[in-house]
């Protein structure tokens, strides 16, 4: 459960984009200095003498309507951001790769994650979207606005719904309208502690690099690769002691 | 004579019964809330004297198209006046566009709101902000962005014709089968490129609309959808699956279908099986780029411009060549741009004076009497004009119809006119004949 959650670094190298030897994988998702779109047929493809498996996952994006989560979902892939507000109608996912380097062995996966975007309105309208975006799925990213008191408080009611999935991430949007900033920190807090779980922020102007997306990239992986030791039974005992140590 | 340049276009929308705007779409500078009052107003004012008041034209040479859908949504098109020369005849092309404009607009609302939320108005405010969901398709319609996309203008699906179209057929049949589903649709770039027997049954302007959805969808570069929508011929109230899947960058294949199977299911146990094995052959379509026909086919060098219907498959393909201009001393061509627009201006010209133009327009046969897009003129004649052509300031144009086609070609102005009947038929003949389109 959330509970052994790993402290952020511990399971992968932080900032690995950053290193020099991380250069020849991340050049596989650029294309032009933007991310790459790999349609479903496609994969980054390495050199055959560099043999890099690749994990992949599904994630859920939940949240109140207008809270951006297509917004969090193109800026994660490095797709345009629609500049006006629209639901979003039915399922639409997408996919990220994502180079990631395991600080215990020095291997490096490629994360494949699909995240998995529905418009809120049309998930109640039609009651087959919910289901569909259950099936089998690894992680679900809890999204709340910073400029939107009631997304915030509606969060217990979201997570309450998701009692089977086990990786949990909140995420909190709009964080760079402090202006309008209708949660306070203090609230931030209280809540980390009451649930256990890591939240995250995210706002501001999209730069063209890796750096604003790395950081819930590199927790996600952590989450789901610790999530994935922890069901093959050989969890990693340092992790557990660095429980409550939180963002 | 000349020919009518593109102005911009604003889009109105309003409830038929109070006014209340709904929406509006295009040109950077909106109409004054006056403005829209006043033309509002004088279509409610003919309404109250029993006149349908369904377009006029302006001084400066603008139009304004009005029309009622469903008795509940009100649509306005305003076009500013094109520069000079706006003739009897470029101001009906204008109105042909404008008219064909609202029909699509309106079949886009249906297509993702579904008729009922657009009919029983519960709450204005509510509606607004769902009509949001419309505005990419709207927009596109408005701004035809993407060159070579002729589909909202014709009613017929745009289509890119592959190297190897058995093995198409082959896997979109097969993948739509194992959705269970009858209606399944390969695009790419953004051009029907195989579909299964049953989607060409769909009403061509469904199959149309589909098309422009999956580009918008595309284009967002998301991986997979599940999308409600409602078809506004074949079923306006009650939702349908439309599942589709991005094969790789510029091809997307889709599948309309019912409650199963679920969107994660048809994803990781069908997809992969069936087009993994055929990833070159959709390389090898993508690579065709939107020329739409492939390298077999060989083009006169003098063409500047085609399209080509097939009238009884509802398919068109068109392409324009990059003008390359062979001697300094002759005038310059006109531009790749510039092409497509005379391509759909000389279209609407050929249809509306001598073509008929296969109706596929959602009036019953009293209105289309009334609302003919046909001149008088060409009422009177006793036969069926089979060619025609146009010479104008920038290029030779030339259409000619047979009962399986209709082509339309463009030729820099240097090839004598006698010469375009046998360019035109021989265009023809190579294309039908390489391609059996």
């Amino acid at each position: 459960m959330a509970q052994d959650a790993p402290s952020s670094g511990s399971i992968v190298v932080a900032d690995w984009h950053q290193c020099k030897d991380s250069k020849e994988y991340f050049s596989k998702i650029l294309h032009k200095k933007r991310r790459k779109n790999f349609g479903l047929l496609e994969s980054p493809v390495m050199p055959p003498h560099v043999a890099v498996d690749t994990v992949h996952y599904k994630i859920f994006i939940s949240g109140k309507s207008g809270v951006g989560k297509t917004a969090l979902t193109a800026r994660l892939a490095g797709l345009n951001i629609p500049n006006l507000h629209y639901e979003t109608t039915g399922i639409e996912t997408t996919v990220v790769y994502w180079p990631v380097k395991l600080r215990e062995n020095g291997r490096v996966l490629f994360f494949r994650l699909q995240l998995w975007d529905c418009g809120e309105n049309t998930l109640r309208r039609f009651d087959h979207l919910l289901p569909a975006c259950k099936e089998q799925v690894d992680a679900v990213l809890f999204l709340f606005s910073f400029t939107d008191r009631t997304s915030f408080d509606d969060l217990s009611n979201q997570i309450a719904k998701w009692t089977g999935t086990s990786v949990k991430l909140v995420v909190g949007t709009k964080f760079d309208l402090f202006m309008h900033c209708d949660v306070p920190e203090r609230d931030v807090r209280d809540f980390q502690e009451t649930w256990n779980l890591r939240v995250l922020r995210v706002g501001g102007e999209v730069s063209d690099g890796l750096g604003d997306v790395a950081p819930l990239l590199n927790c996600l992986a952590e989450n789901l690769w610790h999530q994935d030791c922890v069901t093959a039974g050989s969890a990693n005992r340092r992790s557990q002691q660095d429980t409550g140590t939180l963002l | 004579m000349m020919m009518l340049q593109h102005g911009s276009t604003q889009l109105l929308c309003l409830t038929a019964s109070s006014g209340v705007p709904l929406f509006t779409r295009g040109a950077s500078k909106q109409l004054p809330f006056s403005v829209i009052g006043s033309l509002n107003g004088v279509h409610m004012f003919g309404g109250g004297q029993g006149v349908e008041l369904s377009c006029c034209e302006t001084e400066g040479g603008g139009r304004v198209v009005w029309r009622v859908f469903q008795d509940s949504v009100m649509l306005i098109a305003v076009s500013a006046g094109g520069q000079g020369g706006a003739g009897c005849s470029s101001s009906k092309v204008e109105e042909v566009r404008l008219q064909r404009l609202l029909e699509n607009v309106w079949s886009c609302m249906v297509l993702v709101l579904g008729q009922d939320e657009l009919t029983d108005v519960r709450n204005v405010e509510r509606l607004k902000r769902d009509l949001r969901s419309c505005f990419t398709l709207i927009d596109q319609l408005l701004e035809e962005r993407q060159e070579g996309i002729l589909g909202h203008l014709t009613h017929c699906a745009d289509s890119l014709l592959p190297p190897n179209p058995a093995l198409l057929q082959e896997a979109v049949d097969g993948f739509a089968e194992a959705a269970e589903s009858e209606f399944g649709c390969l695009v790419v770039h953004g051009r029907v490129a195989a579909a299964t027997e049953k989607w060409w049954r769909l009403a061509p302007q469904e199959v149309v609309l589909l098309s422009a959805l999956m580009r918008s969808l595309s284009a967002s570069g998301s991986a997979s959808c599940d999308y409600p929508v409602f078809l506004p011929k074949g079923s306006p109230t009650v939702a349908h699956r439309l599942l589709r899947f991005q094969l790789l960058p510029g091809a997307d294949v889709c599948v309309l279908c019912g409650p199963t199977p679920s969107l994660h299911r048809a994803q990781s146990e069908l997809v992969g099986s069936f087009w993994t094995p055929l990833v070159e052959t959709l390389r090898d379509c993508l690579a065709i780029g939107e020329r739409c026909l492939p390298g077999s086919v060989s083009m006169r060098p003098d063409v500047l411009a085609v399209l080509l219907i097939n009238r009884e498959a509802r398919r068109s393909v068109s392409f324009v060549r990059t003008p390359t201009n062979h001697l300094p001393s002759e005038p310059p061509l006109p531009s790749k741009a510039r092409c497509w627009e005379l391509l759909k201006l000389f279209y609407i010209f050929s249809t509306t004076r001598y073509f008929a133009q296969e109706e596929t327009l959602s009036v019953s046969p009293e209105e289309r009497a009334q609302r003919g897009h046909h001149e008088d003129f060409v009422l009177g004649f006793s036969h069926q004009p089979l060619q025609c052509y146009l010479v104008t300031e920038e290029c030779k144009s030339y259409g000619l119809q047979t009962p399986q086609h209709q082509l339309f070609l463009l030729t820099p102005l240097s090839v004598p006119t006698f010469a375009l009947r046998t360019l035109a038929t021989q265009t023809l003949s190579d294309i039908v004949a390489a391609t059996g389109f």
